[in-house]
């Protein structure tokens, strides 16, 4: 762990991966079966974020906007758009709960959103997501937060088999479903919070995506304070496990910076063998286990010759760095897009809170690059090689199917950076 | 007196035919019932094009982080290239309490003094209008203290629409830009195109053939533009608007200011590319040019027709839906006419007006013209016995549940369908997508069901 820069000497952003708090707010309440997702703001905030996100996932997008225009955000404080925009919405589907966030537009104009909320007479969620503060991670935390204070009900008896899972924002849909599988696999009903490896993959619905499809159901979201056991993924994610707590006092929580690599999963196999009702891991997971410690071995040589550079949100990034640092990967320099406690924990030389103009200010620091889509222009114009991760990826299809957590992703993630390695040094 | 040009003008266009029906309503979205961008996506596609200029976003990071290399607009412009690069203030907490003035005033100088940009265009988002950025100000300073145009764009999302956007873009280069600069040489055959952003190379499938005849193209707004000749634009004949109605008010003022006369016209499809090119030489009023031009437009059709000459036999009594927007809604349904393909319905919900009696002219009476697509598309297939739908991702299952073949033709598509060999390349996707077997093994039943 070497030298963090939390905060960008620079007056302004070029060519940035940050994202806004607003799409990670959206994009939590898209993890929750019939909901829809409402932009308080002007209709450009929600249309960015749709086709940004349809591009993404290659999946139609539920979400409206409350249309603010330049009359109503002086003249209205948020009651007439919001309450006319929830009438609108219900003339045409009735959705099982609206999740109700901010913009910064709205934030500036200081609209009581919660008081405004008392007036719609649907199940809905706020949340408070100014889009100038914090980024996507936060976004997406305040969400979940919101959704377990304003829907999950108190209880004081326990499940033995429940198990939460509350993921950070960076983990793709098939990333969630196959932790949940992996920890289902030591005899645990498991429901993340939220789902997106129900909803934004593999869908081939009929209707054209008026509302969220998949996902947890606002139902077994109300009835999560029984789970006698809480898994939060990414430092992002604690704020949301401490709500869930505030719950049931039994309630038991581990914690994980994230689940990449050997060494964190062999946390997180400790942890359940601890709590749960079987005495060894399935053999399945033995054997993934095995394939990884194989793939680290045989991708020691590429990854340990390669200079990388890794580039995204704090969560996922911290996850990427540990695992190739395993496989002896030298990462010189990790670009956050925002700060993080999580900073001081990624392996890396350098981290820095920054964008993809201080990626090409060291260029001469390494050889591939690990990042969005927007890392392409970079990686052409150096010469560096590239692995595409986070959002945008809009280069390349199936990113909802790329898996980098536990033993499984972990061998897939360490094979695709050193084909990576050697097919640019092969250039 | 502020540089904000009067919103209330610019919808109320003169020269916009259906004007005296919709007035005031034309600007407000309503709550909870409204799809497209806003005016500062608006503002952005009309300009971000131009390769050679920073375009500075002063807001909130949504507006800039979500939008920045979204779109392909090439450009050959050898120096660095803009268009694939963002640049925004990405205001904080703090900003919006003290005002944004002083990083804003940081942020240009940042850019001047590190890429030397052409100009700058400096981009009012809604909180930093809101909070009452002085932005004209800093521009004006800026501009003074660096020799360069430093031109705000006053487009903030929540004053209306992606379309009201790209006229206060043109608006912003009518009043910062156009007129600042004498041109090198003049022709007697010197036009600005309009309204034509090379997306995915549009311009150049028949920007050669202009070339060719004699026709140079001074400026564009702003498909591969540089901004010096735009602006020189001033000392153009004619103003060719492409495609895109937004920034009629754009060259009906340079009509009334410089007396350049201006006609619309589309490069979709052979009819259309050839008519454009007619039309622009007819214009341009000399025997000569028109006579070269139908010339190159004889040529060009004539080897058209051999090369789609095998695709005509596969396209032989093909039947399509075409569920898209705007200008696509004719336009696109004129080439694949074009193609032999008969077009038996049009979706029309996100059209003007103009592009509504287009797309009648095209379809013919018999032709539907669909107001609820999503709704209407499936048994219009069914009752028509189409073999093909042309839309936006979203329709997808409509074809598979119809096992019918289906073209994604929204606004991120990577290869250009203008022009004579845009033509070309829409055929193949056409030919392709009938021929891919995909969308009917997709359809086959699972072995559990029944």
């Amino acid at each position: 762990m070497g030298e963090v820069r939390r905060r960008s000497p620079k007056p302004l952003q070029v060519n940035p991966i940050k994202l806004p708090q607003t799409m990670g707010a959206a994009l939590a309440f898209l993890g929750i079966d019939r909901c829809m997702p409402l932009m308080h703001g002007a209709m450009g905030c929600a249309s960015f974020t749709k086709v940004f996100l349809t591009r993404h996932f290659s999946e139609p997008i539920a979400i409206q906007t409350t249309a603010v225009t330049d009359i109503t955000a002086i003249l209205d404080g948020g009651d007439y758009s919001i309450v006319e925009a929830v009438a609108n919405i219900t003339k045409k589907v009735v959705p099982e709960l609206i999740g109700l966030h901010t913009t910064g537009l709205t934030e500036t104009k200081g609209d009581d959103i919660r008081g405004v909320a008392s007036k719609v007479h649907l199940p809905l969620v706020h949340v408070n997501t100014p889009d100038y503060e914090g980024g996507l991670e936060s976004g997406w935390a305040l969400a979940v937060s919101a959704l377990i204070e304003q829907l999950v009900e108190e209880r004081t008896q326990l499940d033995q088999k429940k198990v939460v899972l509350l993921p950070h924002v960076g983990l793709t849909p098939i990333e969630v479903e196959k932790i949940k599988e992996f920890v289902a696999r030591f005899g645990f009903d498991v429901h993340a919070l939220p789902d997106l490896s129900t909803s934004l993959d593999g869908y081939l619905g009929e209707k054209q995506g008026a509302l969220s499809s998949g996902g947890i159901a606002v139902e077994q979201i109300r009835k999560l304070g029984d789970a006698f056991l809480v898994l939060s993924v990414g430092a992002s994610m604690k704020r949301c496990a401490r709500a869930l707590l505030e719950k049931n006092a039994g309630m038991k929580h581990h914690h994980f910076d994230h689940l990449n690599g050997l060494e964190a999963t062999d946390a997180l196999v400790g942890i359940l063998l601890e709590e749960a009702p079987i005495p060894e891991p399935h053999p399945g997971i033995v054997r993934w286990r095995r394939r990884l410690q194989d793939a680290m071995l045989d991708c020691h040589f590429s990854i340990g010759q390669t200079r990388f550079l890794i580039a995204g949100e704090p969560d996922q990034i911290a996850g990427l760095c540990a695992s190739l640092v395993e496989a002896g990967g030298k990462v010189r320099v990790a670009v956050a897009t925002v700060d993080s406690p999580q900073l001081v924990g990624i392996r890396a030389e350098k981290v820095l809170v920054g964008d993809l103009e201080d990626a090409e200010d060291h260029r001469n620091e390494y050889d591939l690059i690990v990042s969005n889509a927007h890392g392409e222009r970079l990686a052409h114009a150096c010469g560096k090689g590239l692995v595409l991760r986070g959002f945008p990826d809009w280069e390349q299809v199936g990113s909802q199917l790329r898996n980098d957590v536990l033993y499984e992703g972990g061998t897939s993630f360490l094979v695709e950076a050193a084909n990576a390695a050697e097919r640019m040094r092969s250039k | 007196m502020s540089a904000k040009p009067k919103i209330r003008e610019l919808l109320d266009e003169s020269a916009c035919t259906h004007n005296a029906a919709r007035k005031s309503t034309c600007n407000a979205p309503i709550p909870g019932a409204t799809t497209g961008g806003c005016a500062f996506e608006g503002a952005q596609i009309s300009l971000f094009p131009y390769a050679d200029a920073a375009h500075l976003v002063h807001g909130p990071i949504t507006c800039l982080g979500a939008s920045w290399e979204t779109r392909e607009t090439g450009t050959t412009h050898p120096g660095r290239d803009f268009t694939r690069m963002g640049f925004t203030t990405d205001i904080s907490n703090r900003d919006v309490v003290f005002g944004g003035e002083e990083k804003l005033r940081l942020a240009i100088d940042y850019i001047v003094g590190r890429y030397r940009p052409q100009a700058l265009f400096v981009y009012a988002t809604c909180v930093t209008a809101l909070i009452g950025d002085d932005i004209d100000a800093i521009c004006r300073l800026a501009e003074s203290e660096h020799g360069i145009p430093v031109v705000p764009v006053h487009a903030p999302g929540f004053v209306g629409s992606k379309n009201l956007g790209s006229r206060l873009g043109g608006e912003a280069v009518l009043k910062h830009l156009v007129g600042t600069r004498e041109p090198e040489h003049t022709t007697d055959f010197d036009i600005n195109l309009i309204g034509e952003y090379n997306v995915t190379g549009d311009m150049w499938q028949y920007a050669p053939l202009l070339e060719e005849v004699g026709i140079r193209v001074l400026s564009t707004l702003s498909g591969d533009g540089r901004i010096a000749d735009i602006r020189t634009a001033h000392r153009a004949k004619l103003n060719v608007l492409v495609c895109a109605k937004s920034l009629i008010s754009l060259t009906r003022k340079m009509q009334e200011r410089y007396g350049i006369p201006f006609i619309s016209l589309s490069f979709y499809g052979k009819r259309d590319t050839s008519d454009a090119l007619l039309a622009i030489a007819e214009a341009l009023g000399d025997a000569a040019l028109i006579q070269r031009t139908r010339a190159v437009i004889r040529r060009e059709e004539l080897s058209l027709e051999e090369k789609l000459a095998p695709y005509r036999e596969i396209f032989r009594g093909r039947k399509a839906v075409l569920n898209t927007g705007g200008n696509k809604t004719w336009s696109i349904a004129s080439a694949l006419q074009d193609l032999g393909i008969e077009v038996v319905a049009t979706a029309v919900r996100k059209a003007t007006e103009a592009d509504r009696e287009k797309a009648r002219e095209y379809l013919g009476e018999k032709g539907v013209l669909m107001m609820n697509p999503g709704a209407e598309q499936a048994r219009i297939i069914d009752e028509t016995g189409a073999d093909l739908l042309l839309a936006g991702g979203r329709s997808l299952y409509t074809a598979i549940k119809k096992r019918i073949s289906f073209i994604d033709v929204n606004q991120e598509k990577k290869k250009s369908y203008g022009g004579y060999r845009g033509l070309l390349n829409l055929a193949e996707d056409v030919r392709n997508a009938l021929e891919n077997p995909v969308f009917r093994n997709v359809a086959r039943r699972a072995p559990w069901e029944k």
